[in-house]
């Protein structure tokens, strides 16, 4: 389960709209499965169906959560044409490369469907084990 | 010279759950060595053909190594290293 504030949300939607036509991706920080903090960042490997993690602004916001006393609680980015689900590569990407121990097992994956760009979709995932397991995402 | 090193969580397993590691080496290559022999595995872990992996971040301090001098980088006494994984994606 993530908890997010409909604020909290809304800045990470309307940050994926801005993004358009290329994926935006960002971290979210908070504690106890609520979201606290969002970091939209920057995609060096910017394309409608690619996102990268600017690894410096990245190193940087990773940092800063510690030093507030936060953990990283969620990692979003768009899809721009396909639905509110982990691609492969989402997936892939979520492991050590070559390994099935994922990079950031404390983080829920969001991800921010614009296929219909009225009505945005965000749905949380933890992706682990080599599953991929829906988790309740909560706007409060 | 002797640094600390910073290790991800989805390599906690070859350091028996220890996020943070000692090491002695004088450049990145020898960082790699250094925690081979300590943690074996680790080496095919962090580098293909000698090269640290893609989507495989490494920073001495605050500087990523591959706007300093890549694997050649030189460790100084007390120097702080991050090995931290790309957040990457997309379809």
């Amino acid at each position: 389960m993530l908890i997010i504030t409909r604020a909290d949300l809304a800045k990470v939607i309307d940050h994926c709209i801005a993004g358009l036509p290329n994926e935006a991706c960002g971290i979210l920080a908070g504690r106890d499965g609520r979201v606290e903090k969002v970091y939209c960042m920057r995609n060096v490997r910017p394309g409608p169906a690619s996102y990268e993690m600017d690894p410096e602004e990245q190193f940087r916001v990773l940092k800063d959560v510690r030093q507030v006393g936060l953990t990283l609680t969620g990692i979003f980015h768009s899809h721009t044409s396909s639905p509110a689900y982990p691609s492969g590569i989402d997936v892939q990407q979520a492991y050590w490369p070559g390994t099935l121990f994922p990079n950031y097992p404390e983080a829920v994956y969001v991800i921010v469907s614009l296929r219909d760009r009225s009505r945005p979709e965000a749905r949380g995932f933890r992706i682990s084990n080599g599953t991929v397991t829906e988790v309740d995402l909560i706007t409060a | 010279m002797g640094v600390t090193v910073r290790i991800p969580t989805p390599l906690q397993k070859l350091t028996d759950g220890k996020s943070v590691v000692a090491c002695s080496a004088a450049n990145i290559n020898e960082l790699v060595d250094a925690l081979e022999k300590d943690y074996p595995g680790m080496k095919e872990r962090l580098t293909e053909s000698g090269k640290v992996r893609r989507f495989i971040n490494i920073y001495v301090n605050d500087e990523d190594i591959r706007f300093l001098n890549k694997e050649a980088t030189l460790l100084k006494e007390g120097d702080n290293i991050s090995i931290v994984p790309a957040i990457a994606g997309g379809f």
